[in-house]
Order: C-alpha cells, then sequence, then structure tokens
C-alpha cells in the first residue's frame, strides 16, 4: 500500500468514522442514563433521513400509502436537516415514553426493556415500509449547494480523491461534538445529566427532575441519531427501510469497543472502526462488517471494558 | 418558637416489619434536633420518608404547616430541605466545585431549553451560580480544591463536601446522617463548631443522625430517641441520658 493509499484510506476512515461517533453516542447518553441499550436507535436513525428527505424535496414518497403526497413547502437543506433530526429527537422521546418508562416504573428488569426497544425498532421499520416503500431513495445532488462533487490533490505522485460530501459530513459532525461536548460539560442541563448517570437518587435530593433529564437525554439520542442518518444518507443514499439496521449494529460495536457510557469512547470506537473497515482492500469490500466486529473481538480479547471504558472490577 | 417541621403518627412497613412506628414529634426553627438509637431502630429510613425517597405508609409530615407527604424528592429539595448520606454519595466523576453547582442550580431558572441555548440569562445566572459554588467551598475549606475531582477527596474532605452541597440548595432545614462517622476525634471536635457556625450563619434547622454520643450530647438542643421503629424518649440531652427506657435500648435491662 503506498502512502497516497494510506492516506486516501485514512481520510475515507475518519470521515465515515466521525458518523459511526455521533450516531453510537446516541446509544451512549442512553446507557450512560439509564444502563439500557436502546435498540431502536437504528429505526431513528432510519426516520432521520427520511424527515429531511422529505422537507428537502418536498414530498413524502414514490410508493406505499403516502406516495403522491406532497408538502406544501420545500425547505433548504441546512434547515430541513435541523429540523429533521429535530422530529427524531422527538421520536426518541416518544420511544421513552412508550418503550421504557412504562417498564421502568414497574420495576421491571432492564433485559424486557432492550425487548421492547428490539419490538418498536421492528414496528417502526415497518411502518416506515408501509408508508413509504421499500424503495431507495436519493437526495438531489445540490443538497449541499453548487459544489464540486470531488476535491483532489497530489500526494507522492499519486492523487487523491475525497468526495466534498465525505469533507461537509466530517465538518458536520465535528461541529456538533463540539456543542455537544459544551451542552454536556458547561450547560446546567449538561451537569444535571451527569448528576442523573452517576446517581438517580442523589440528583433528585438536589432537586433534580430525574423524568426530565431522561426525556432531554432520549431527543439529544434521538437527534443525534437522525442527525447521523441523513449524512449517512445524503453520500450512500436512504436503503429503504431497513437502511438503519446494520448501523446499528454497528453502532453497537462502537460503543462496546469505546467502553459503555463513556463518551470519548463513542467518539473514539466510532473513528476506529470507520478507519479498520477502510483499510479492507478493495477487493475484500463485501466483509468490510466483518473486519470490523473482528476488530472488535480482537480488542475485547485484550481490553473487556473497552477502550477507554472503566474497569469492570469497580462495579462489584 | 416556630415549629417548623411536623411529624405526625409516621409509619413505614417494609413487609412485616414495622421500619418506623407511629413517630411524632415537633422541631423548631433553629434548633439541632439529634436522632439516636441502635442499629435498625428506623433512624435513616425517617430520614427517608422527610425527604420523599420511601414512601410513607401512614401518618403525614409537614413542613411550615404544609404536607410534604407524597411529594418528590425533588420537589420537597425545592422546598428546602438537604441532606448528607451515612455513606457519602458525591457524585465521583464531577469535580468539588461541580458537585455544588449541581445542586445550587436548583436556585435558578433557566430551564432545559434556555440553558442549552446559553441565553444570556442563563449565562448570567450561571456566572452567579458558579461564584456562590466558590463561596461555599471556601466555607467548607475546599476551596484550594475546586477543580479536583470528589473522588479524590479524603474521607473528611468528602463529608466537608457533600455538607457544602446540601447546603448549596439554600436549605432551611438540613438533616445530617452520621456526619462524624470515620472521623478522628480532632475531627469530631471541629465538626462540633462547624455544625454551629452552619447552622447560625444560614439560619438552618439540623436533624442529625448520630451514634457518638459525647457529640450529640454537646451538640443538639433536644434529643428523640428511636428503637425497633418507635419513639421512646424526647427530651433535652441530659433527661434523655437519665431515661430508663433509653438505658435499656442501649444496654439491655437488667
Amino acid at each position: 500500500m503506498g502512502t497516497a493509499q494510506i492516506i486516501q484510506n485514512l481520510l475515507n476512515g475518519i470521515s465515515i468514522g466521525s458518523v459511526y461517533a455521533i450516531f453510537a453516542l446516541g446509544y451512549t447518553l442512553v446507557f450512560s442514563i439509564l444502563g439500557i441499550i436502546n435498540f431502536a436507535h437504528g429505526a431513528v436513525f432510519t426516520l432521520g433521513a427520511y424527515f429531511t428527505y422529505t422537507l428537502t424535496v418536498g414530498q413524502f414518497g414514490i410508493n406505499g400509502l403516502l406516495s403522491g403526497v406532497s408538502l406544501d413547502t420545500q425547505l433548504p437543506f441546512a434547515a430541513s436537516i435541523i429540523v429533521g433530526s429535530i422530529f427524531a429527537g422527538f421520536v426518541g422521546v416518544l420511544l421513552e415514553r412508550l418503550a421504557f418508562k412504562p417498564l421502568r416504573t414497574r420495576g421491571a428488569d432492564s433485559l424486557l426493556a432492550l425487548v421492547s426497544s428490539l419490538g418498536v425498532a421492528l414496528v417502526l421499520v415497518n411502518v416506515i415500509q408501509y408508508l413509504v416503500g421499500a424503495e431507495i431513495y436519493t437526495f438531489p445532488q445540490e443538497v449541499y449547494g453548487d459544489i464540486k462533487p470531488a476535491i483532489m490533490f497530489e500526494v507522492a505522485g499519486e492523487i487523491i480523491v475525497i468526495r466534498t460530501v465525505q469533507v461537509i459530513i466530517f465538518a458536520v459532525c465535528m461541529v456538533v461534538l463540539a456543542i455537544l461536548g459544551y451542552i454536556i460539560s458547561r450547560t446546567k442541563a449538561g451537569k444535571a445529566l451527569q448528576a442523573v448517570a452517576e446517581n438517580q437518587i442523589t440528583a433528585s435530593l438536589l432537586g433534580i427532575s430525574v423524568d426530565r433529564i431522561i426525556l432531554f437525554t432520549f431527543f439529544l439520542s434521538g437527534f443525534l441519531g437522525g442527525l447521523a442518518g441523513t449524512l449517512v444518507g445524503t453520500s450512500f443514499g436512504i436503503a429503504g427501510p431497513y437502511f438503519g439496521v446494520s448501523y446499528g449494529l454497528k453502532g453497537l460495536a462502537v460503543i462496546v469497543l469505546g467502553g459503555l457510557g463513556s463518551i470519548p469512547g463513542a467518539v473514539l470506537g466510532g473513528m476506529v472502526i470507520g478507519l479498520a473497515e477502510a483499510f479492507v482492500p478493495p477487493d475484500y469490500s463485501a466483509y468490510k462488517e466483518a473486519v470490523a466486529f473482528a476488530f472488535l473481538f480482537v480488542v475485547l480479547l485484550v481490553r473487556p471494558q473497552g477502550l477507554l471504558g472503566r474497569s469492570l472490577i469497580q462495579k462489584v | 418558637m416556630n415549629i417548623i417541621l411536623e411529624a405526625r403518627q409516621l409509619c413505614r412497613n417494609f413487609g412485616g416489619l414495622k421500619a418506623v412506628h407511629n413517630v411524632s414529634f415537633n422541631v423548631a426553627e433553629g434548633e439541632i434536633f439529634g436522632l439516636i438509637g441502635p442499629n435498625g431502630a428506623g433512624k435513616t429510613t425517617l430520614f427517608n420518608l422527610m425527604t420523599g425517597l420511601t414512601p410513607v405508609s401512614g401518618g403525614t409530615l409537614s413542613f411550615r404547616g404544609k404536607t410534604l407527604t407524597g411529594l418528590p424528592p425533588f420537589r420537597i429539595a425545592e422546598k428546602g430541605i438537604g441532606r448528607t448520606f451515612q455513606n457519602i454519595r458525591l457524585f465521583k466523576g464531577l469535580t468539588a466545585l461541580d458537585n455544588i453547582r449541581v445542586a445550587r442550580h436548583i436556585r435558578t431558572s433557566a430551564g432545559l431549553l434556555s440553558s442549552v441555548l446559553c441565553t444570556r440569562a442563563s449565562r448570567n445566572e450561571e456566572q452567579q451560580v458558579e461564584e456562590k459554588a466558590w463561596e461555599i467551598l471556601k466555607l467548607v475549606g475546599l476551596a484550594e480544591r475546586g477543580m479536583e475531582l470528589a473522588a479524590n477527596f479524603s474521607y473528611g474532605e468528602q463529608r466537608r463536601l457533600e455538607i457544602g452541597r446540601a447546603l448549596a440548595l439554600d436549605p432551611e432545614v438540613l438533616l445530617l446522617d452520621e456526619p462524624a462517622a470515620g472521623m478522628n476525634s480532632a475531627e469530631k471536635h471541629s465538626l462540633t463548631d462547624f455544625i454551629r457556625e452552619v447552622r447560625d450563619r444560614f439560619n438552618l434547622t439540623v436533624l442529625l443522625i448520630e451514634h457518638h454520643v459525647p457529640l450529640v450530647m454537646n451538640l443538639c438542643d433536644r434529643i428523640a430517641v428511636l428503637n425497633f421503629g418507635e419513639l421512646i424518649a424526647m427530651g433535652a440531652p441530659a433527661e434523655v441520658q437519665k431515661n430508663p427506657a433509653v438505658i435499656e435500648a442501649y444496654l439491655g435491662a437488667e
């Protein structure tokens, strides 16, 4: 592998890795508060992409129940990605109320919450299929404005080609990570979130409404999931209702690799998995996901708590 | 004197166990009120009832004439009841400053949205919160270590930080669950002065669970004695000390 090829792979890896990171953060936030994996996160990813698509092109679909139905207005892409992700955030809130809270208030085992979220995921996927069909939807070319489709430059006599979309995706993800980092570590809401993550009882005795913080967390989680779905959608198209399923699994690999509940871990894990995939030679690209999971497996043999996870011994 | 806290026939059962049974008492404003009793007498359960962590099985609890029973813990905290724990419960992953800041947010009005959007009002508020937090850290003698993680603090320091965190709520009533546990005798001695100082400075009413008898006798205006969930004596320290029922509970019947 030449230098140019390595740089090419690195750039591809960090671009997709940054999307994995913000997607996986959605899992991490919920896990750090409730100690539960939200299996419907992949479905929220899909929904977010459809929301943004609909808002941008102004129509619901070319198949399914909503085919031919259109909106009165079309939003510019920059606005629809924000509004679409906010809608995804509200789907997250709804999820919490329908799939998690009823079980939590009855003191059910957390394994049941996992099954319940899996159920919701299946329902969502099927509802999407019913409403807009199983077609692949692609965003119009010009959503990011009038830009060159690719950036080319030369390293050691070889040409490196980066799709502009990849650069934009990476930039958006970095901005979102910075904002999220600010919210969590600097604002009142973020401090409360950290407090609830550490101990719900103590937090409630200090005047924090744990219920509201849980809703806030699910909103953030849904927002991040929907945003990640949209970004991937603009790069590769929305590959039908099952679009989010494989990303959902990959997101799990990311958080396990990074360390469950660790926010820096989710970012690092996303980057590592993105890079691991990018370095799979083109001839074997069908095995990309297998490589990512094999990598996860090897890391867990050495560090069962994940890259940045706290040692498991502390939890006894 | 004004009654600030009133318990009427408080009961809490855990299955067949009567952890707290028909306990009634009044606490006057400004008082330091001790709760003592053998292990398992129901002292901590009583604190849990007062802070809303455990729902009551019967009876009522009121604060300045308003009922507390049935309110969720965060509402009770808002009304002005702060507490510390027997086994310290700081947010170990947060700095000392942030531990206090989290609690101080109870006295701010910014909602989730305005805090996330960093509106000017919420930024000003945050500034005040930070100033207040440093002030409290200074009061508990931890001002130099505000930016350190709470997990790195010694046992005595963690106790002081936890009291500081409760004070950040601007409470009118402070519940201290075994504040002297694990302290050496010098620390216990300075704790007595510290609790008095805090009471005077913040106009607090203090309820105190403590096993260390000299500390309780020295510090408290009145003492209530619990045994097997029931109140067996109440009064000034000297009276309680002589009460035969109390002696029996602690030493067994002769």
